[in-house]
């Protein structure tokens, strides 16, 4: 507490300041209440009957002898629940529970909600059914067969969606071009892997024929309308609470089954429902990053200038739509807006297939294009004795400028960004000389700050946040912003104070009850800190407004000459000492009592992306930009990858909490880290998932986690609050070619598959080591003849 | 939410010959009685339905098991009770037998080996991507040959389970040319360490119902040894292969070299075949030599997901190069 009167800490303006996230006392005492933590003796425990098929008719579902089961409350099958769910409002294709069809191993088909876990687990044993199995299909090659039977009737070819678009004259480019390269990458489908299993509370209130579900989700809202419409009642006979939550990296964007299993086991057992999911239902569960292949095409001249790009992207999207439009049509809208390309075409195709759906994740739809892009660049500029970090250099864009696709680029620190990596990390000593063994590799990336077309639109503002300032003196944010960990809450709370005026003890942020705080389009797409930012500006101003009047009154001077200064009011220029905050909160009072004020922000239609179809997903009010640099060595003889440095540079527009913004940063990399060297899912020939477990699902360990220099750049964007941009999604992006980049400068190898696995590694070594024997064998031959 | 317990009788006896006497009076099969260490193997496998033993006979009481002896003739005793975490830092092991030391680090995190213990580890059950999984992925893929089914979904067309063993001690153990001692109702015997093993991933110990792993008991004049260990991660993965050596030297030439694996097999194994580099200065074509006698005598199968390809090719290559610094420094 002494600290924080310490007149220094007092005078530093809150935002840009360093804070420890405000609710990081509870967490890290642990005390913070999560999804599962919430616990009362008239609790039900549920659980979930899945599918131990992977595609199937159901021809017989028998619950009767579980329902007799001393203890059984209540069971649900897909009869409770005739509607589907989804995100997008054009494509919602799942049920909660299958209906006569079941498409991946694991989806569920019947809930249980009984006294205890014991009897829910043998009332489980004793559910029957019978299935007529179905052809099913893991593969892209497989799903796309021209015999394969269509896992939706309405999905011919078992295509999803396509997304075809060119901008520019791409053949002209490649035309243009004095090299044209064109190379193929696979990338292994992830998982976000959140601490948090998934979880949920639900009670239904028979009196009153009413919901209250608490649950780990990114985005309250739409749990909220997800649960209204699947369980067909209003809107207001739902409450949604948001406690704690331990990450969500883009899976719980969407509302998934379980929370709406959740609801109608409540409002079948008429009472309290925990369903909690354990490790396995948590990765079946995943909405995961899909299988991706990219073929990608990039031109350019001998000069290092890009010319053209063509990228061909197929996901294997899973067996239902999910957020997969939006995946497949990231996956080519982001190839504009970072470097400087005349002509651009995307040729996108997500593939149903019989294993759980794909969604968000952290980088949505966009991190596997750039990858190939980065690593097919680094190629080429080698290819043509150039420097890739010069080549990136000569294709910068310069701002204000707007790409082809109509996304509108306000700020740019690309080119800082590339500048600070180069000299911090020593590259221009350190490129291909290092080896062999050891290397490094550059990439860059950018990111969205918010889809600035939220995917359900109503015509209301995009946020909307409260203010409350009543007797004591505090000041309560009110505000729908999920935090999940990212630190939004603690963003609100300096951005209320550093309008005001005030020290940051002053502001209590008050989140995620549906019962209580204004609606809020949630945490996906990077989009809080840039919308519900502005409208807490927009509040916190009007407030500020408010009291500045009172104060000028006390004062007898004229608002417009009210200064603030370590929370006391005052006459600019005058010697009095003014008035403290508490009375100026108590002068303003009179007459009108506790006051709230109402802030919003709405991105503007120019921002919401270009006419084509599909042209709202991409679009932004702000690009944030990363350009990385990562130096590894190769053990030749165990294929092992150890990264050893980590320099990032990242352009978030202006650090409103850079602590959060470093913590943000190294929470990519290390994410990346895990996608590039080993993460992976697998699928044993039956569909069952291989990997659902923490042994095998291998997410990096503290030992794998390098030393990361982490550089932030501040290009003060026009439309940020207080200039700030994306943090949390942009330098996993760079990560990834910027280590299979390091890789090749280790050992000469492009490796095009992810991920980079020993074993992999290991075994195209040993390839190249015999091709490269040949080549040499030949080259002695053709010399000894000739 | 993490799987329940089944229910079991937890007996907890102070000695040795209790713990032998409580599993003699329960005259049960090994199914339904389990002593039980740390454990951070069996309860995990209890937890997803492999096994559903009656009566668990708990060690952590007996203190005879906990003891790291320093005998009169320069060898050294380790109770199959002292944990992985006490072994990596006791001064006898890391002075006189660092390979010991350097493998007990290699296993799994700290918190397993803060509960983990040397006998544990040695009778590790083994280890297959269709055996370590929930009780619903088992039943949904009907089992496996190693518990409750019918087939081997690593080799169906076979009859022989192809799960690993996957203990990092053991091929340390094994270069050393420890003994390991074994009570049971019919008294103490004392064995070669490889001759704890079957061979056979479904029954992988040749300890009698009734019978527990009392002690390692390790050489007075130890080679000097190294292990390492390949997997993907530097911390909590099991071996997806494991190489001891042990090596004598002089004038930069072998007398003697020994070497076992880990983590390939059925069991942890010696590789045969070795008598040849006695005399060797171990030149690129002996290294070769030595990297391929390995190869060919590992056999890593579909047991985890990583592929047997780059299993095999490795092992070889860490026990190449195990043997080159061991000569170096001999």
């Amino acid at each position: 507490m002494n600290e924080r009167q310490d007149p220094k800490t007092l005078k530093a303006s809150p935002a840009g300041t360093p804070t420890p996230l405000i609710d990081g006392p509870e967490k890290t005492t642990g005390q913070a209440q999560y999804s599962a933590d919430f616990y009362s003796p008239d609790t039900l425990t549920g659980v979930i009957y899945r599918s131990p098929y992977a595609h199937a008719e159901i021809t017989e579902l028998d619950v009767s002898e579980a329902n007799a089961l001393e203890g059984v409350v209540a069971i649900v099958t897909g009869d409770d629940c005739s509607q589907t769910f989804g995100i997008l409002p054009i494509a919602r294709n799942e049920y909660p529970m299958a209906r006569g069809r079941i498409r991946y191993f694991g989806e569920p088909v019947a809930a249980i909600a009984a006294v205890d876990e014991k009897t829910a687990r043998k009332a489980l044993s004793l559910i029957k059914m019978t299935v007529k199995e179905l052809p099913a299909y893991f593969t892209l090659k497989d799903a796309m067969a021209p015999d394969a039977i269509l896992i939706h009737d309405d999905k011919a070819g078992n295509i999803e969606r396509e997304v075809h678009n060119e901008f520019g004259d791409v053949e002209d480019g490649f035309e243009q071009a004095d090299l044209v390269r064109e190379a193929t990458f696979k990338c292994a489908e992830i998982c976000q892997t959140h601490m948090e299993p998934h979880a949920s509370l639900a009670e239904w209130d028979d009196e009153r024929q009413h919901l209250t579900i608490r649950t780990c989700t990114q985005v309250p809202y739409y749990v909220h309308l997800m649960l209204a419409h699947t369980m067909e009642i209003e809107r207001n006979q739902i409450r949604v609470i948001k406690p704690f939550v331990g990450g969500g990296f883009g899976t719980r964007t969407e509302t998934l089954n379980f929370e709406i299993i959740a609801g109608l086991l409540a409002r079948a057992a008429k009472g309290k429902v925990a369903l909690h999911l354990n490790r396995e239902e948590t990765f079946l569960t995943s909405r995961t990053r899909p299988y991706t292949e990219i073929t990608m095409k990039i031109g350019m001249t001998k000069d290092g200038k890009l010319t053209a790009t063509q990228c061909h992207a197929l996901q294997l999207g899973g067996a239902y739509a999910g957020y997969g439009i939006v995946t497949i049509l990231y996956a080519g809208a982001l190839l504009q807006g970072i470097y400087d390309i005349p002509a651009v075409k995307y040729d996108g195709i997500r593939v149903n297939a019989n294993v759980p759906p794909s969604g968000a994740m952290r980088g949505h739809g966009t991190v596997n294009s750039r990858h190939a892009f980065e690593c097919l660049l680094d190629e080429m500029a080698k290819e043509l004795g150039l420097d890739p970090v010069e080549v990136r250099r000569r294709n910068l864009l310069i701002a204000p400028t707007e790409t082809m696709s109509g996304i509108k680029i306000t700020s740019y620190g690309l080119d800082e960004c590339i500048d600070k990596v180069e000299t911090e990390s020593g590259w221009k000593k350190k490129a291909g000389k290092l080896g062999p063994g050891r290397g490094i590799g550059f990439a860059c990336s950018q990111y969205i700050s918010g889809a600035a077309k939220p995917v359900n639109w109503t015509g209301e503002p995009h946020a909307v946040v409260n203010l409350k300032l009543d007797f004591d003196g505090s000041i309560t944010a009110l505000t729908g912003a999920a935090d999940i960990g990212q630190g939004s809450s603690t963003i609100v709370a300096q951005s209320v104070a550093e309008v005001c005026g005030l020290d940051i003890n002053k502001i209590r942020v008050i989140t995620n009850d549906s019962a209580i705080t204004p609606k809020d389009n949630g945490s996906y797409s990077s989009r809080v800190t840039m919308m519900v930012g502005n409208a807490t500006i927009d509040a916190a101003s009007r407030l500020r407004d408010m009291l500045v009047v009172a104060a000028s009154e006390k004062l007898d001077a004229s608002p417009q000459d009210i200064e603030i200064v370590n929370e006391m009011f005052r006459v600019s220029g005058g010697q009095d000492e003014g008035l403290p905050f508490q009375e100026v909160v108590e002068a303003a009072l009179v007459d009108t009592g506790t006051i709230t004020v109402k802030g919003t922000f709405t991105c503007p239609p120019e921002f919401q992306g270009g006419k084509h179809r599909g042209g709202a997903v991409g679009s932004t009010m702000g690009f944030s930009y990363s350009a990385q640099a990562v130096e590894v060595s190769v053990d030749p003889d165990t294929g092992q990858v150890t990264v050893h440095d980590v320099w990032v540079a990242h352009d978030c527009g202006f650090a409103i909490n850079p602590l959060a913004v470093e913590g943000q940063i190294q929470g990519s990399v290390w994410m990346g880290m895990g996608q590039a060297l080993s993460e992976e899912t697998r699928y044993h020939k039956n569909g069952m998932p291989m990997f659902t477990n923490m042994l095998d699902y291998r997410v990096p360990s503290i030992i794998e986690s390098p030393p990361i220099h982490t550089y932030i750049v501040e290009s003060i964007d026009p439309n940020g609050p207080f200039g700030a941009k994306e943090a949390g999604e942009c330098s996993l992006s760079s990560f990834i070619p910027a280590l299979v980049n390091a890789v090749e400068d280790a050992t000469g190898l492009r490796y095009t598959e992810l991920p980079v696995t020993p074993d992999r590694l290991v075994e195209a070594l040993a390839k190249k080591q015999h091709r490269d024997k040949v080549a040499a064998a030949r080259k002695a031959s053709e010399g000894a003849t000739s | 939410m993490t799987e329940l317990l089944p229910e079991f009788t937890l007996l907890q006896p102070g000695s040795i010959d209790e713990a032998i006497a409580m599993y003699a009076d329960r005259d049960a099969t090994r199914e339904a009685i389990r002593y039980v260490a740390g454990g951070t193997d069996l309860l995990v496998n209890m937890r997803r339905g492999i096994g559903d033993p009656e009566t668990l006979i708990s060690l952590n009481g007996v203190a005879d098991l906990t003891a790291v002896t320093e005998n009169s003739d320069g060898s050294a005793t380790l109770g199959a009770g002292v944990t992985l975490a006490v072994l990596i830092e006791h001064s006898t092991i890391m002075d006189r037998y660092p390979a010991v030391a350097h493998a007990a680090r290699e296993i799994a995190g700290p918190g397993h080996r803060e509960s983990g213990t040397v006998g544990g580890n040695l009778c590790l059950d083994t280890r297959c991507v269709f055996y370590n999984q929930s009780l619903w992925w088992r039943q949904s893929n009907d089992y496996c040959l190693k518990y409750k089914g019918d087939i081997c979904h690593v080799a169906p067309k076979g009859d022989f389970c192809h799960a690993a063993f996957s203990g990092d001690l053991a091929p340390v153990f094994l270069v050393l040319g420890v003994e390991i001692e074994i009570v049971g109702p019919e008294g103490t015997r004392r064995i070669p360490l490889l001759e704890l093993y079957t061979g056979d991933g479904m029954d992988h110990l040749t300890l009698k119902p009734g019978e527990l792993l009392t002690a390692v008991h390790l050489p007075a004049e130890p080679l000097p040894a190294l292990y390492e260990k390949h997997r993907v991660r530097g911390a909590i993965d099991f071996p997806l292969a494991g190489v001891a050596v042990a090596l004598s030297g002089e004038n930069g030439k072998v007398e003697t070299l020994t070497i076992a694996v880990t983590g390939t097999n059925t069991n942890p194994f010696l590789v045969e075949d070795l008598d040849g580099f006695a005399g060797s200065s171990l030149d690129e074509d002996d290294q070769t030599r030595l990297a391929e006698i390995v190869q060919k005598q590992v056999s890593p199968m579909k047991t985890t997901l990583v592929q047997p390809y780059g299993r095999r090719r490795i092992a070889g290559a860490m026990a190449r190069r195990l043997a080159v610094r061991l000569l170096e420094t001999a």
